[in-house]
Formats: structure tokens, sequence, C-alpha cells
């Protein structure tokens, strides 16, 4: 730099700029209507903020203030015995889950010897209905014809022939009589063709999901006895109809006569849990007075308040003392834990005295039960019903150690509180007995929505973006950009109430397809599952990734491709080799953003997922896709609205309500996290 | 500015004579969905000057909303816990039960299923989760798809009450939220099963079984192991003078009964 440069015109001069600068007009405190308006977007900017932060605080209150709540009603359902009642009852329960199976199996077996007769009495039930439906408008016509002329002829009959003033009503009922008659005639045949029309459609075949088509050789008789049975005249039997019921029958019959052993194993597995049964019921009562006693309890002081306040509030000396009164009778002080408990303990070596033989007999039944089994679906069972005896046996010899230790007074601790909730494996609200709530359902129904919904919209939507970012032409890119994003106008309960309507039935229908039966979870029985809400979802996730994704190949300096290219690599090349793999960190933040959205999708859930709250079955193998579930919005948005302010169960939809919260936090946060790694390119 | 204030006067006054005139009523999908709004229209034809505005989202939204003073009058299908009823008493209020009709609820399965008829301990084992196949209780063998009203509904409770012995119903349960959307899964499942207020048993692709041999009749309500009383509730010397003229009138005029009967319930008098 050269010292003797021309000074002067290029020093600042600090005069000479408040004099361009000058400012003029309004002036309050020195303050300017820049300064203002500075201060306008600056404090709208940190009020957002305060507000956000107000926000999380409230839930954040809320939602952990439902751990000591939590705990006090663990503890309640410790002190009134429910928590031994229960022991009893998971014991009956694995019970009635193994006699269930193996019951379902004897079914399957006596079942199977009528097979044809009951396929073919199935499909002519089927096929009947389909008629009605088919020709209900005129049914229905024909119908009110008929109520028509007995309310006419009951008019006839009040009127007395013999007086003069009545004739010339008769004469008109009459003559409506007549007009009704023809009419009648002339219905019955236009119902006799319609239904002989309808029996050749397609539509009238249709057997419903999941029953197996009669014999073919059955069809013609079938056919003649659902054309007689749907006439309007007849009003019985066919007697092909009679005679295949009358065959069924017999045939069940003969079986249950060869498979009397069986029936006999399943009616001693019954008869050897029952007095346990009767002792679970008897404590059950118990339990539950004393869980009332509890509640009550805990309502006391408030309702005592209450009644004073009132007292002091009125003028009326007599009802001041009702009040008063009132207030006197509210108990406050704690019931007598000890005797409440009382009645479990003198229970226990009953239950003890009761457990050990139904353990040794039930292993002896057990055997009895066949090995070998004719249909599918008795030997699937009988399988099942092997795990179901496992468990049944580990689940006596637990709970007999936790009986013989139970004590109402073991203090429930902290951690307890949290881990059932977090890891609970039941979610049962606004229960008689005890109301649990457990994450695990309803987590396990999100996380599965969403997974499906990635899988599926992942190669769609980051194909496409690469597709019209770098391959298509420009109006290709111009219509098919704006089209893809125009999804996300469309509101989630419309795509909801499509899932419902039409996509739903329209899966279930592709599920039943021969060639399609490989793929795991078909045929499904329901239409709304989490593979229903999963493809929504994806749908709906599609045009969040798409934009992402295209943002982050646009992104990609212009100098890498055209270095690329240079090199003599081809535009493929260059795509795959080049610009893919530099944006691939945005693309996962797409990703990473896109499951934000879908996680966090309530109408679509709630309307489509089936709303089952059970972890679902896992045991299908990727076969769950076909189950029902619940989700953590879904919860949300379902039960809100009953609970009462500051209850448990409010409480612990704010908790749900966290963990969602928590999760959008973790996802946006490493999508930023991965971002930034690729902003240093 | 005293004319604006005046001008204010008024509209105010306005104001209050309008709010004064609407009654409020929420709760209860069973009664909500038909019975009440078409009382609701019959009494406003029949002359009386009243707007009204009718929430259904389950019957436990009545006592929330009677207790946090955002309704006149609250439909329940259920009675009143005792629980509801401490919370009453807690903030000084009496609670008033009006009972409007009768309900019948039906239990549905798909109309191509082969039964006819279930006993209340089938209904229960079959609800609880403990029969799970259809076979067990006398059908064609297939796994049973339970749809039950969600949590907040009072059918939901009141069926526990009468029907399942007050046991929790299945995890595998199928949560709904109406009465409409269980008739319309069962008549798509074939082994589905449900059920539903009176007056929803006719849609198609459905039929109501006999329980305990008792078919689903109005006569024969009183034999019928699941019925129930449909309710009004009120807080008492709250209600306004057109709210206590309406349920006067839609508990005992016989217009009023004709149109409980129309939608599927059973009338007081009948």
């Amino acid at each position: 730099m050269s010292q003797t440069a021309p000074t002067g015109d290029n020093k600042p001069n600090p005069e000479a700029g408040s004099v361009v600068f000058k400012r003029k007009g309004f002036q309050f405190m020195g303050l300017g209507t820049q300064d203002f308006i500075r201060f306008f977007f600056g404090g709208n900017a940190s009020l957002a903020i305060i507000i956000l932060i107000l926000i999380c605080v409230f839930l954040a209150k809320e939602a952990f203030m439902f751990f000591p709540q939590h705990h006090a009603g663990l503890k309640d359902y410790r002190q009134s015995g429910q928590e031994f009642v229960d022991y009893i009852g998971d014991e009956i329960g694995a019970h009635t889950n193994l006699y269930s199976s193996a019951n379902i199996a004897y079914f399957a077996e006596v079942n199977r010897t009528s097979r044809e007769e009951d396929d073919i009495l199935r499909a002519h039930r089927a096929v009947l209905a389909n008629l009605e439906n088919l020709t209900s408008k005129t049914w229905g016509r024909f119908e009110r014809e008929v109520d028509a002329l007995e309310d006419v002829g009951d008019d006839l009959e009040d009127l007395d022939p013999a007086k003069e003033e009545d004739q010339p009503k008769i004469a008109a009922l009459q003559e409506e009589k007549e007009r009704l008659e023809k009419e009648i005639v002339k219905f019955r045949v236009e119902l006799k063709e319609e239904v002989s029309a309808a029996i050749n459609t397609n539509e009238a075949w249709e057997l419903g999901v999941g029953s197996d088509a009669p014999p073919p050789e059955s069809l013609p008789k079938l056919r003649e006895a659902v054309l007689f049975e749907a006439s309007p005249e007849v009003d019985e039997e066919h007697p092909y109809i009679a005679e295949l019921k009358a065959v069924s029958k017999a045939k069940k019959a003969a079986a249950v006569e060869e498979f009397a052993d069986f029936k006999a194993t399943l009616k001693a597995m019954q008869d050897v849990v029952r007095p346990l049964k009767s002792l679970h019921s008897e404590i059950r009562s118990i339990a539950s007075e004393n869980k009332a006693v509890l509640v009550k309890l805990s309502t006391a002081a408030d309702r005592k308040e209450a009644w004073i306040k009132g007292a002091a509030a009125t003028k009326d000396p007599d009802e001041k003392a009702r009040m008063l009164a009132e207030a006197e009778k509210v108990v406050i002080e704690a019931p007598d834990y000890d005797a409440m408990a009382e009645p479990f303990y003198e229970v226990i070596p009953e239950h003890a005295a009761l457990i050990a033989p139904i353990d040794t007999e039930m292993a002896v039944l057990f055997q009895q039960l066949p090995d070998k089994v004719e249909t599918r679906s008795a030997h699937e069972n009988l399988k099942r019903a092997k795990v179901y005896y496992d468990r049944f046996v580990k689940t006596v010899a637990e709970n007999r150690e936790n009986i013989k230790g139970w004590s109402h007074e073991k203090p429930v601790s902290a951690v307890e509180s949290v881990s059932s909730f977090l890891f609970g494996r039941d979610w049962i609200t606004n229960s008689s007995w005890h109301d649990v709530y457990g994450l695990l359902p309803i987590f396990t129904g999100s996380l599965l929505i969403s997974i499906i919904a990635l899988v599926v919209a992942v190669p769609f939507a980051v194909s496409a973006a690469i597709y019209v970012n770098q391959l298509a032409p420009l109006r290709e890119q111009n219509f098919v950009k704006p089209a893809i994003e125009f999804i996300e106008a469309i509101p989630s309960v419309v795509l909801g109430f499509f899932g419902i309507l039409v996509f739903g039935e329209t899966l279930r229908v592709v599920s039943q397809v021969e060639w399609l039966q490989w793929v795991p979870g078909f045929p499904m029985a329901e239409r709304l599952t989490i593979l229903n809400a999963g493809l929504l979802l994806a749908f709906m996730a599609i045009p969040t990734i798409f934009t992402l994704t295209e943002d982050a190949l646009n992104n990609i300096p212009q100098a890498l491709t055209e270095n690329s290219l240079a090199m003599g690599a081809s535009k493929l090349q260059t795509v795959f080799r080049v610009v893919v793999p530099t944006a691939v960190s945005g693309i996962i933040a797409a990703v990473l953003l896109g499951f934000g959205r879908i996680i966090g999708e309530t109408m679509v859930v709630l309307l489509v997922a089936g709303n089952k709250i059970k972890i679902p079955d896992f045991t299908e193998g990727i076969g769950v896709i076909a189950q029902p579930t619940h989700t953590m919005t879904g919860i949300i948005a379902q039960e809100l609205a009953e609970v009462d302010a500051g209850s448990l169960h409010w409480r612990a939809l704010f908790m749900v309500g966290m963990v969602l919260f928590a999760i959008s936090l973790i996802v946006n946060f490493s999508a930023q996290r991965v971002l930034k790694r690729f902003q240093k390119i | 500015m005293k004319k604006t204030l005046a001008l204010f006067a008024a509209v105010a006054l306005v104001a209050g004579a309008n709010a004064e005139d609407k009654i409020v009523i929420k709760g209860s999908d069973t009664l909500g969905a038909k019975m009440v709004p078409q009382l609701a229209e019959a009494y406003k034809e029949a002359g009386n000057e009243v707007s009204f505005e009718i929430a259904a989202e389950g019957s436990s939204s009545a006592f929330t909303n009677l207790l946090a003073g955002t309704a006149d009058i609250g439909m329940s299908s259920r009675n009143i816990k005792d629980s509801e009823v401490d919370e009453f008493t807690a903030k000084g209020m009496e609670i008033k039960d009006w009972i409007g009709a009768y309900d019948m609820i039906g239990v549905i399965v798909n109309e191509n299923s082969s039964i006819e008829g279930l006993t209340v301990e089938q209904i229960e084992g079959i609800f609880t989760g403990d029969i799970t196949d259809w076979s067990e209780v006398g059908g064609d063998a297939g796994p049973i798809s339970v749809y039950t009203r969600n949590t907040s509904s009072g059918t939901y409770k009141s069926f526990q009450e009468m029907a399942m012995n007050k046991r929790d119903y299945g995890a595998d349960t199928q949560k709904m939220a109406g009465n409409e959307q269980i008739a319309e899964e069962v008549a798509k499942n074939a082994n589905g099963i449900g059920y539903v207020g009176l007056a929803y048993t006719d849609k198609d692709g459905i039929k109501a079984v006999a329980v305990n041999d008792v078919e689903l009749k109005p006569e024969n309500a009183k034999d019928y192991p699941i019925a129930r009383s449909l309710h009004y509730y009120t807080i008492d010397g709250k209600l306004s003078e057109a709210a206590t003229k309406f349920l006067t009138w839609a508990t005992t005029d016989e217009k009023a009964a004709e149109i409980v009967s129309r939608v599927g319930f059973i009338a007081l008098s009948e």
C-alpha cells in the first residue's frame, strides 16, 4: 500500500455520514421509525420462542407429574390386594389360553367330517344374502305392498257391513284391495324374473372372505335350492338344504363319538381349574371393595372442603346445617390397611392346596391330548397349546413364589413406576378393575407403521427426486415436481376416509388372489391393518422426502458435475458415482425428516390402523403387517376427549405426547447433524 | 361516546337474550347421533324458539362438560359412576338424572355367519378373549374378529357391565369410533362380531344374534339380557327454564315418544 495515496475523500467522515443519514421525522424517546420496526420484528421472534418454551414447560410439567401419581396408583393396586388377585388371575388366564387352543383343535377335528356339507351350506347362505341385496329394491316395494294389503284387510274388519254409512268406505277399500292384490301378483312375477336374472351374475356367487368353494358337482342343486328359496311365495327350506343340514348334523354327531376321549380330556381340564376360579372371583370382589375405599379416600379432602365452602356461601340455615352434616360425614382418615389385606393372607394356604393338584393333573391331561390330528388347523392349535402349556407351567411356578412372598406393605419403588410405563405390555383404561398404562403396544404399533411407510416411500421418493433433478427433460420436470408436491395438499382426514372406504377393501380383495398367496400375511381378514395405514402414510411422506432430496441434489456444486463430465464420465456415471454419493447425507436427512412426518401423523392412523391395543404377534414374521394395531398419536386423539384434566389417565396421555415429542426432537436433531456434515464439502 | 356505549349495551343485551335460549347438549353418541337431534328438530317445529348445540363424543364427555360448565344437558348411555358423582360433590354440585328411553344392545355378526344365537357366557368369553374361534361356540371355524366401541363410549362400559361380568375387554379387540363403523366392519368381515344399539341392527350385511335364546326385538325388552336405560343428566338448580321445558317435553310428550321409537329405542311409556 502506498503511503502517499490521496486521502480525504476516502476517509470516513463521521460528520458527513450523519448528514447523509440524518434521522428525520418521527422520534420518540430518541428512537426512530426504523428502530421501532426493528424492535417489532425482533420482539415477535422472541415472543414466539418464549411461547414455545412455555408450551414445553407446561407439557413437561403435566407429563412428569404422571410418575408420582402413577406411583400412588400402583401403591393402591398393591394395598387393595388387586395385585394378589391378579396373580391368581394370571394362572387362570394361562390355563384358559391352553384350554381354548385345545378346544379349537377339537372342533376342527369334529367339523372336518362334515366339511363338504358345511361348505355348501355356507355358500347357500352367502348366495341367498347376495341375491337379497341385488334385488333389495323390488323386495322393498313388494313388502310395502304386502303390508298395505294387510292394513286394508284390518280396516275392512273394523267396518261393519250392516251399517249404512260405512258402505261407501267398504266399497273403496274393496277396490283398493283388489288393486293391491293385482299389484302383488305382478310384483311376484317381476321378482321371480329379477332373481333368476341375478343368479346368473358373478356378484351373486361371491362367497366372502376365507370361505372354501363348494364342490362343483353340488352347484346345480345348490342353484336350484337358492332359486326355490328366493322366490316370494316360498317360506320354507328346499329339501336339498334340509337334507344337507341333517347329514352335517349326523356326521358331526358321529365325529363327537369318535373323539369322545379328546372331549373328556378337555372337560377334565376345565373341571380341574373350577375351584381355583371360584376362589378367584371370591377374593376379586373383596379387592374391588378395597379399591373403592381407597379411591373414595383420595377425593375425600376435596369433598369435605367443597361442602364446607358450600355451607359458608349459602344463606338458608337448614341448607347450611345439612351441608355441614355432609361435610362431617366425609371420612378422611386412612382405613386399616392390615385389616383390608387380611383376607388375602388367609387365602394363601388355600391357594397352595388348590394349585398343587391342578399343576400335576394338567401335566397328565396335557399328555392325553392327541398327537396325531388330521386337519392343519388342529395341528397348529395343538402346537400353540404346547406353547401355552409351557407358559402355564412357568406362570404357576413364578406366581407360587409371588404369592408366598406377597406383602401389602412392600413399598413400590420409583423405578417400578417408570419402568411399568415405558416397558408395560398392556394399555387398559376405563377399566372396572385396574387401569394399566404400558407404552409398548402403542409404541410398537407406531414404529411398525412407520417402518412400512419408510420402506415403501424411500425408494419411490428418492429415485423420483434423482430422476427429476438430474435426468428428466425440463418439460417433464415442470410437470412431475408440482404433481408430487401436490400430494401434500391432500388433507390427511380425506386420505384416512379413502383408506377406510376404498383402499382397505381393495387391499383385502387383492390379498385373496390366488397367485399372490406367497406374500406374507395374505390373505388378510381385516380391512384396517398395519399395512393399510403404512401404505397411506408412505403416500403422505413421499412429497416430504422427495422435496428435501431434491434440495440436497440441488446443493451439489456445479463444479463437481462439470469436472466429472469433463473427465469423460457419462451422465449416468456422474449421477450415481458423483452426485448421489455427495448428496447422501442430505438424502439421509430427508429420510429422517420423512420419518418425523410419519410418526407424528394422527388422523390416518386413527381411522385406518384398526385400533387394537396389543403388541403385534411377531411369530407370523413379516405377516405381522396384516394385523390391526394402535398408535401413540391415535391413542391421544381417541382418548383425550374423555378424560378429566389432572387425572392419571390424562397425564398418561401427556406422557405419550412427551415420548412422541422426544422422538421428533431426536429425529430432527440427527437430521440437522447429518446435514451439517454435508455442508462442509 | 355515549351513543356508542348505548349501542354496545344493546348488542350485549340481544346477545344475552340469545344465549339464554340456546341449549347445549353433549355426551353419548348413542343418544346424540339420531335421537336427540331429531327431538330437537321436532321441538323447534312445535313452535318453541330455542336453538340447540349438540355434540356426541361419548358418555364420559357428558360429565366432563357438565363439570366444566360447557353443557346444559349431558347425554349418557350408562349410569353415572361413583367417582364422577364425587367430582360433582367436590365442586358443590348435585346431579339430576332424567331417564330418556330404553335401549337394547344388539350383538351383531356377519349375515353369512352360521351363528344364530349366543349365551351371555359365550359373549363374555368372546369379548374378553377367552374364546377366539367361532368353532368354540358352534359356528364354522375361523378366528373371531371383535369390534367394540372406544373407551369414552357409554356403550363400552354398559356392555362390560351387562354382558362381560365387568371383566376387561381382551387385548385383541378393535376399538371403533361409533356404531356405524362397527356395523360397517362386521358387514365386511365374515368372522366379525360387534355390538350396536338397536337402531343400527337393520343395516345391510349384518344380523343380530339371539342372546340366551331371546331375540332382539323391542317387544322382548324385558327379557333381553343386554338392555339398559338412556339418561339425560343435568345439574340441579342450574338448569335454564328453556332446557327444563325441553327435557320435560322430551321425556313425557307423545310426539317425542314417537320419535324415540322411530329411531329404534323404546320410549318410557311403552
